[in-house]
C-alpha cells in the first residue's frame, strides 16, 4: 500500500461522498473492505521503471486507474503575513479504457446517440488555506466528471481543472505554471516557477510500497518551486510569494492488507535541500518496511532513503474537537545526512474533514545539519487516523 | 343554578337516542369535512415531498420549452456568477422524463451526483458520508442502465438490488439494472427512478439537452440580486423561476378540483347544522315546562341561556371529536380516490402517507362547536325570553312554529333572490358561485316547513271525505311543525343537492360524450405511450413512415402535445397538422370558424374554452407564450369546445409550432381509413409494420371514447361518495326527528289506540305520516335540485373550469332522490310505528 493507494481511497470516498447525496437515504451498511486489490483488469500497471519524458508526463495517464497532481506550499504576504496552501487534483478511472478489457466498460455499449456526460473519469480536488495570523484553516472540495469540460486533464500543454480551479503550464514546460482556486473567503492565484527539474522517487520513479505485484506507482516530485501571486482574503487582494512542492503520482494498484495509513513529510530547508519521506503505518502502529524517502541536494541531485535510514519520534499530539488524535510534532533524524530536525505544524488544526479525513498542514522546521543550525518549512500529510 | 344543571343532565340522559342521533349528524358533517381536508392535503403533501426529494435544496430552477436546455449553458453558468472568492450560485443539471415499468408510471430523474451533492451541501441537508461501497459508485457511472430507487418503488416492481427491469420510454424498451436501493422513507421518492444524467439523456433521446437546471441562490438580498443577474444571462426561451412558484403552479392546477371537494364537504356540514338546530330546539321544546318552573323559581334568563348553549357546546365538542375520528377513517379511503383523480387529470403522484393537517382537526373542532352554538342560539334565546310561567300550551307552541314557518318561507324567498343576485353581481368568482349555491340550498331548507304545512292542510281537507284517521294523520303532520319541520328541511336540502349534483354529472357526461363523438374524427389513433404532455412521447420518423405505408389509410393528422411556460403559468400546447376531415371536429364557441381556420393557417392560435376562461381571452386578443426564440404574443383566432383538459389548451399549426420551438417530434397520429376498411385489421397491420421498434398505443376511435368516459366516471366517484354522505346525514336527521316526535306523542297514539285504532292501523298511520313527509321534502327538492344543477353547471363549473355544459336531464337523477326520500322516511318511521302499535293503550295514558 502506498500514498497513492490511500489518496485513491480518498478519491473513491470523495466520489461516494457525492453519491451520498443520493445514498443518504440509505444504501446498505458500510462495507469495511473498501478496495480489493486488482479488482478488475484492463488498467495499465506500474510494474517496471519507465522512461519519464517531460513535459509529456506532467499530463494525464488515463490508462492507469488513478493519478494526482499535488501542490503544497508556504507563502509570505507583503505585510509579513504567513500562509500555507494545498491544491490537489485527483483523477480516478471508474472503469478500464474501452477495449482494454471490455467486460465492464460502459463505453462499449452501443448507443444510438451517446451522451456527452458519459465518462469513466472522475476528478476530485481539494483546496486548503492555512491563515496563520488569523489562526484559521479553511478547505473546500470539488468533485466533477471528466466530461463537457466540467473537469479534466490535458497533457500538452498541461492543464488540470475542475470548474475554475486550475493547475496549468500555459507556456509549455519551460515557462511559468499557474494555479488558481477559490473558496468562501479565500481566492488564490499563483505563478509557479520550478527551480529544479523533476526528481524521480523510488527506483527511477517506480515507487514500490508493498510486495504485491502491480501495487506500485510512478512517482516524481518537483520539490523547489518559486511561487508568487495574489491571495484574496474576503475579496481583499494581498501579494504573496513563497516556495511550493509538486508531487505527481499514478498507478493502478490496490490496497495491501494490514495497512492503517501514513505520515508524509516534504521539508524544504533553508540551505536549498529537500527531504521527502513517507512512513507507512501498519495496523499495529509499527512502521512498514516499504516506507521510503528522497533527499534532494541544492544542486537538484536526488538520493533515495530507505526506511531504516530515517528515524522519526513523535513529540506532540493534537486531538481534534471530535476526538481524533493526530501526532503534532516530530523529531526527525537522518544519521547518514547528519540531519536532526524538529517539525511543528504552524497551526494545530489543519485537518480536512473530507472523506476520508486527513491532515495536510504547513509546518516549521528547526534543527541542525552537521552541527550547524538549520531552519525550514514544509508540509506534512497524516492519513488514516480518523476511523 | 345547580337545579338547572341537574335538570339539563337528567334530560339528556333520559333521551339517549335523541342525543345519539344529533351527535351522529354532527359527526358525519364534521367527519366529511375532515376527510376531504385530509385527502386533499395528503395529495398535496405527497407532491411537495416528491419535489423536495428531487430538488430539496434548490431555491430556483431554470426551465425551457419543449426543446429543453442546451447542456452547454449549464457549463457556462457554472463559470458565470462567481464572485471574487466564492461561488455564490450553485447549479445542478436534471434530465427528467416519464417511464413506465411494471405497468406503472415513474418519473425518471437523471442527475449528476456531484453537482447535486454540491447543490445540497451547506443547505442544511448535509449528506451523511457513510457510504463505503465501491461497487455502487462504479456501477452508477459504468454499469449500463444503472438505476437507483427506494425500497417502496423496488417492492412495487418486485425487483431486488442487482436485478434487471425493463423500462419503457415512449414505448421503447430499455434494460435497467437496480444497482442500489434507497432505504429512505420519504414518500416523495416512491414514484421516482434515479439514474445518471448520461443514461437519462440516452434513454429519453435528449442528448445535449437538459430538462431543467436546479439553482441554489443565497436566501438574502444578495440572492435576489443574483437571481436578476442570472435571469439576464439566460438566452431567450429560458426562464428562471423560484421553486416555490413552480410547485405553486403545479398545485394550482388542482385548485378548482379541491375547491369543489371542499364545497361538497361543507354541504354535509350544513345539513349537520340543521340537524343540531332540530335536536336542540326540540330538546328545548320538550323542557318548556320544567324551564318555566325553574324560571318561576328564580333562574335568570342568562342562566337558562347558558344552560342551553352549554348543552349545545358539549354536543358540538363531542360531535367534533367523533367527527375528527370519523374523518380520519373516511379520509384514508378518500385519499385513494383523490390521488387517482389527480393522477388521471393533473400529475403523477403516489400518496403513501396520509398526512393529517393539525389545522384540519382544529378546524373540525371549531366547525363543530360553531355549528352547534349557532344552531342552538335561536331556540336558546327564544326559551330564555319566555315569561317565567308554568310553560306554554302545546297549541301556543305550534302556533308559534307556524308563524316561524311563514317567516322562514319569506326568508327563503329572500335567500333565493340573494343567490340570484350573488351570481348576477359577480362574474368570475368561484367563491361567490359557491356562496350562491349555499344560499340556494339554505333557501330550500327555509321554505320546506311552510310547504309541508300547506300540503298537509290540503291533504287533510282532501282526506276528510275518505277517512277520519287519514285526515287526522295529515293534520297532525301539519300541526307538528315544531318537531318535524327542521328534519324535513334538512332532508329537502340534501335531496336538492343530490338532484343538483346528479343532473350536473349527467349533463357533463352527455356533453363529454357528444364532444368525443364530434372531436374524435379519425378512425384509428396511434400514439407513443406516456403522460399526455410528456416530452418523451414521440414517434420515431421511421416508425411514422412504416405506419403510413400501411394500406387502407386515406389520410392522417399528426400532433404533438407539450407544456410551455407563459407569463400566466404553464400552458398546454397542442401542435397539430390536421387532415381535411379533422377540421369539423372543432366546435367553436367564439369566433367565426371559416375565418378562424384561415387565421390559424397563418400563425394564429385557437384556444379551448377553459383556457379562454382562465386567461380571459377571446378572438382578437393575444396569448403570450415563451418560445425558444423568446416570448411571443400569438393572436387568438377562436375558442373551441374541449373537455379533455380542464386547464385548457392552445391549438397551434404544426409548422408554426416548429417555427418557434426547436422540436420536430410527433407524438401521435390520427389515421383516416379508406371506405370499407375497418379499424381492427389496420391496427394489426400498423402493429406488424412497427414491429418491436416501439411499443405504441394503437386504439380505435371507439376505444378512446370508452377510455375517456371511463376516466370521467372515475373522477366523479369522489363527488358521488360525498353526496351520498350528505344524504346520509340528512337521513339520520330525519330518523332522529321522527323518533323524537313519536316518543313525545306517545300519549296521543295511546289515546288513538284507546279509541279503537288497531295496532296495524296505528303503525300504518305513523308510516304514512313519515312517507308523506319524505315526499314533501322530495317535492320541494325537485325544483330546487334543478336550480342547484343550473348553478353547478352554469356558475360553478364555468367559474372553476370555464366549461360550458349543456343541461341534460335523466330520470334516474330523480328516481335516486325518490328512493332516498322513501328509504329515509320508512327507515325513520319503522321504529316509531312499531312502538306506537305495540304500546298498551292504558299504560301510556297512565304514565303521567
Amino acid at each position: 500500500m502506498t500514498t497513492t493507494h490511500m489518496r485513491r481511497v480518498a478519491a473513491i470516498a470523495g466520489i461516494m461522498g457525492a453519491l451520498a447525496w443520493l445514498m443518504a437515504r440509505g444504501l446498505p451498511p458500510p462495507d469495511p473492505a473498501v478496495l480489493p486489490a486488482g479488482a478488475d483488469g484492463g488498467f495499465a500497471e506500474a510494474v517496471a521503471p519507465r522512461a519519464f519524458v517531460f513535459p509529456r508526463d506532467h499530463g494525464p495517464h488515463p490508462e492507469f486507474r488513478q493519478e494526482w497532481w499535488y501542490v503544497t506550499g508556504n507563502l509570505d504576504g507583503a505585510g509579513g503575513e504567513r500562509f500555507g496552501f494545498e491544491l490537489t487534483f485527483f483523477r480516478f478511472a471508474l472503469a478500464p479504457p474501452a477495449g482494454a478489457d471490455g467486460a465492464s466498460a460502459a463505453d462499449d455499449e452501443e448507443h444510438p446517440a451517446k451522451s456527452l456526460w458519459r465518462t469513466r473519469q472522475v476528478y476530485m480536488a481539494h483546496f486548503a488555506i492555512t491563515d496563520v495570523g488569523a489562526r484559521r484553516f479553511r478547505y473546500a472540495q470539488k468533485l466533477a466528471r471528466g466530461a463537457l469540460g466540467l473537469a479534466g486533464a490535458a497533457g500538452a500543454p498541461l492543464r488540470v481543472w475542475i470548474d475554475d480551479w486550475t493547475l496549468a503550464a500555459p507556456g509549455g514546460a519551460g515557462g511559468d505554471w499557474k494555479l488558481a482556486a477559490a473558496q468562501p473567503g479565500y481566492a488564490l492565484e499563483l505563478g509557479l516557477q520550478p527551480l529544479t527539474p523533476p526528481v524521480l522517487n523510488g527506483e527511477a520513479g517506480l515507487s514500490c510500497k508493498s510486495d504485491v505485484p502491480g501495487s506500485a506507482s510512478y512517482y516524481y516530485s518537483v520539490p523547489h518551486i518559486a511561487v508568487h501571486g495574489t491571495l484574496s482574503r474576503q475579496g481583499k487582494p494581498l501579494a504573496v510569494a513563497g516556495l511550493a512542492w509538486l508531487d505527481r503520482e499514478w498507478g493502478s494498484g490496490g490496497l495491501g492488507p494490514g495497512e492503517a495509513g501514513w505520515d508524509w513529510f516534504a521539508l524544504q530547508l533553508d540551505d536549498g535541500t529537500e527531504l521527502m519521506f513517507y512512513a507507512l503505518r501498519a495496523r499495529d502502529g509499527s512502521r512498514d518496511p516499504h516506507s521510503a524517502g528522497t533527499w534532494v541536494e541544492s544542486s537538484g541531485a536526488a538520493h533515495g532513503l530507505a526506511s531504516a535510514a530515517v528515524g522519526i519520534e513523535v513529540t506532540a499530539r493534537w486531538t481534534s474537537a471530535d476526538g481524533v488524535q493526530y501526532p503534532a510534532g516530530w523529531r526527525i533524524r537522518v544519521p547518514s545526512l547528519a540531519l536532526d530536525v524538529a517539525v511543528h505544524p504552524v497551526l494545530a488544526d489543519q485537518e480536512l474533514k473530507t472523506t476520508p479525513r486527513y491532515f495536510e498542514g504547513a509546518v516549521d522546521v528547526r534543527g541542525t545539519r552537521a552541527g550547524r543550525a538549520l531552519g525550514g518549512r514544509g508540509y506534512v500529510e497524516l492519513v488514516g487516523y480518523a476511523r | 343554578m345547580r337545579a338547572l344543571r341537574a335538570a339539563s343532565l337528567r334530560h339528556l340522559l333520559r333521551h339517549p337516542a335523541q342525543l345519539a342521533l344529533a351527535l351522529v349528524g354532527l359527526t358525519l358533517g364534521v367527519g366529511t369535512m375532515v376527510a376531504v381536508d385530509i385527502a386533499t392535503q395528503s395529495a398535496r403533501r405527497a407532491f411537495e415531498l416528491s419535489v423536495a426529494a428531487v430538488n430539496g435544496a434548490a431555491t430556483h430552477e431554470i426551465v425551457g420549452g419543449p426543446g429543453g436546455i442546451d447542456e452547454r449553458l449549464y457549463v457556462r453558468l457554472r463559470a458565470a456568477l462567481r464572485g471574487a472568492a466564492e461561488p455564490a450560485a450553485h447549479f445542478a443539471p436534471v434530465v427528467a422524463g416519464y417511464v413506465s415499468a411494471g405497468g406503472r408510471i415513474f418519473e425518471l430523474i437523471g442527475l449528476d451526483p456531484f453537482a447535486s451533492a454540491e447543490l445540497d451541501a451547506g443547505a442544511g441537508r448535509a449528506a451523511a458520508f457513510g457510504v463505503r461501497r465501491l461497487e455502487e459508485v462504479r456501477g452508477w457511472f459504468t454499469r449500463p442502465g444503472a438505476v437507483v430507487m427506494n425500497a417502496a418503488a423496488a417492492h412495487a416492481l418486485g425487483v431486488a438490488a442487482g436485478a434487471s427491469i425493463v423500462l419503457e420510454v415512449g414505448g421503447v424498451a430499455h434494460r435497467a439494472t437496480l444497482i442500489a436501493r434507497l432505504a429512505g422513507t420519504s414518500a416523495g421518492l416512491d414514484t421516482l427512478i434515479f439514474t445518471d444524467i448520461a443514461q437519462a439523456q440516452e434513454w429519453l433521446q435528449s442528448t445535449g439537452k437538459l430538462s431543467r437546471i436546479d439553482v441554489r441562490l443565497p436566501a438574502d438580498s444578495a440572492g435576489a440580486a443574483l437571481a436578476g443577474e442570472l435571469a439576464a444571462l439566460l438566452p431567450p426561451g429560458l426562464t428562471l423561476r423560484s421553486m416555490r412558484a413552480g410547485t405553486r403552479e403545479t398545485l394550482a392546477m388542482t385548485d378548482a378540483f379541491t375547491t369543489n371537494l371542499k364545497a361538497m364537504s361543507l354541504l354535509a356540514l350544513l345539513v349537520g347544522t340543521l340537524l343540531i338546530y332540530g335536536a336542540v330546539s326540540f330538546a328545548v321544546l320538550q323542557r318548556r315546562t320544567i324551564i318555566g318552573v325553574l324560571r318561576a323559581l328564580g333562574a335568570t334568563r342568562r342562566e337558562v341561556l347558558a344552560m342551553v348553549l352549554g348543552e349545545a357546546a358539549l354536543l358540538g365538542l363531542a360531535g367534533a371529536a367523533c367527527g375528527a375520528l370519523l374523518g380520519l377513517l373516511i379520509g384514508r379511503g378518500l385519499v385513494g380516490l383523490v390521488s387517482r383523480t389527480i393522477n388521471d387529470l393533473y400529475f403523477v403522484v403516489a400518496v403513501n402517507e396520509v398526512s393529517v393537517p393539525p389545522a384540519a382537526l382544529l378546524e373540525a373542532c371549531g366547525a363543530g362547536l360553531a355549528t352547534a352554538l349557532l344552531a342552538a342560539l335561536l331556540p336558546a334565546l327564544e326559551v330564555a325570553a319566555s315569561a317565567p310561567t308554568l310553560g306554554l300550551a302545546r297549541s301556543v307552541l305550534e302556533g308559534r312554529a307556524l308563524r316561524i314557518a311563514r317567516r322562514l318561507a319569506l326568508l327563503g324567498l329572500a335567500l333565493a333572490a340573494g343567490a340570484g343576485l350573488t351570481v348576477a353581481l359577480s362574474s368570475r368568482s368561484l367563491l361567490a358561485g359557491f356562496a350562491a349555491l349555499f344560499l340556494l340550498l339554505v333557501a330550500v331548507a327555509a321554505v320546506t316547513p311552510a310547504v309541508l304545512r300547506a300540503l298537509a292542510q290540503v291533504c287533510a281537507r282532501l282526506a276528510a271525505g275518505v277517512s277520519s284517521v287519514a285526515r287526522l294523520a295529515c293534520a297532525d303532520v301539519g300541526a307538528s311543525l315544531s318537531r318535524t319541520g327542521v328534519a324535513i328541511a334538512a332532508l329537502g336540502m340534501a335531496l336538492a343537492a343530490m338532484i343538483g349534483v346528479g343532473v350536473m354529472v349527467e349533463s357533463f357526461r352527455e356533453s363529454l360524450r357528444e364532444w368525443l363523438l364530434q372531436a374524435m374524427r379519425a378512425d384509428v389513433y396511434v400514439t407513443a405511450p406516456g403522460p399526455s404532455e410528456g416530452l418523451e412521447r414521440r414517434l420515431e420518423p421511421q416508425v411514422i413512415e412504416a405506419i403510413l405505408s400501411v394500406p387502407g389509410i386515406r389520410a392522417h393528422s399528426e400532433g404533438r402535445r407539450i407544456t410551455v411556460t407563459s407569463p400566466s403559468g404553464p400552458v398546454d400546447l397542442n401542435a397539430v397538422g390536421l387532415a381535411a376531415e379533422s377540421y369539423a371536429g372543432y366546435r367553436f364557441t367564439a369566433g367565426e370558424p371559416a375565418r378562424a381556420w384561415e387565421e390559424f393557417a397563418h400563425g394564429a392560435v385557437l384556444i379551448s374554452e377553459p383556457l379562454a376562461w382562465r386567461l380571459s381571452l377571446a378572438p382578437g386578443s393575444a396569448l403570450t407564450l415563451s418560445t425558444d426564440a423568446g416570448t411571443r404574443a400569438f393572436p387568438v383566432a377562436g375558442v373551441y369546445r374541449e373537455y379533455g383538459n380542464d386547464r385548457g389548451e392552445v391549438l397551434i399549426d404544426l409548422p408554426e409550432y416548429r417555427r418557434w420551438w426547436r422540436d420536430d417530434a410527433i407524438a401521435g397520429l390520427g389515421l383516416f381509413l379508406a371506405p370499407g376498411v375497418s379499424a381492427g385489421p389496420v391496427s394489426d397491420a400498423v402493429r406488424a409494420a412497427v414491429g418491436t421498434r416501439q411499443a405504441l398505443l394503437i386504439r380505435s376511435n371507439a376505444a378512446i371514447r370508452a377510455l375517456s368516459m371511463r376516466i370521467f366516471e372515475r373522477t366523479f366517484v369522489i363527488t358521488r361518495v360525498l353526496y351520498w354522505l350528505a344524504a346520509g346525514v340528512a337521513a339520520v336527521g330525519l330518523l332522529s326527528a321522527l323518533l323524537a316526535w313519536e316518543l313525545e306523542r306517545a300519549r296521543e297514539l295511546a289515546l288513538l289506540r284507546a279509541l279503537g285504532l288497531t295496532p296495524a292501523a296505528t303503525a300504518a298511520l305513523v308510516l304514512a305520516q313519515t312517507v308523506f313527509m319524505g315526499l314533501v321534502a322530495l317535492l320541494v327538492a325537485i325544483p330546487a335540485g334543478l336550480l342547484t344543477a343550473l348553478t353547478l353547471t352554469e356558475v360553478i363549473n364555468r367559474r372553476a373550469f370555464g366549461w360550458r355544459i349543456d343541461l341534460h336531464l335523466a330520470p334516474e337523477q330523480f328516481t335516486n332522490a325518490l328512493w332516498l326520500a322513501l328509504a329515509a322516511a320508512l327507515a325513520a318511521g319503522i321504529y316509531p310505528a312499531w312502538r306506537g302499535a305495540r304500546a298498551a293503550p292504558g299504560e301510556r295514558l297512565r304514565e303521567e
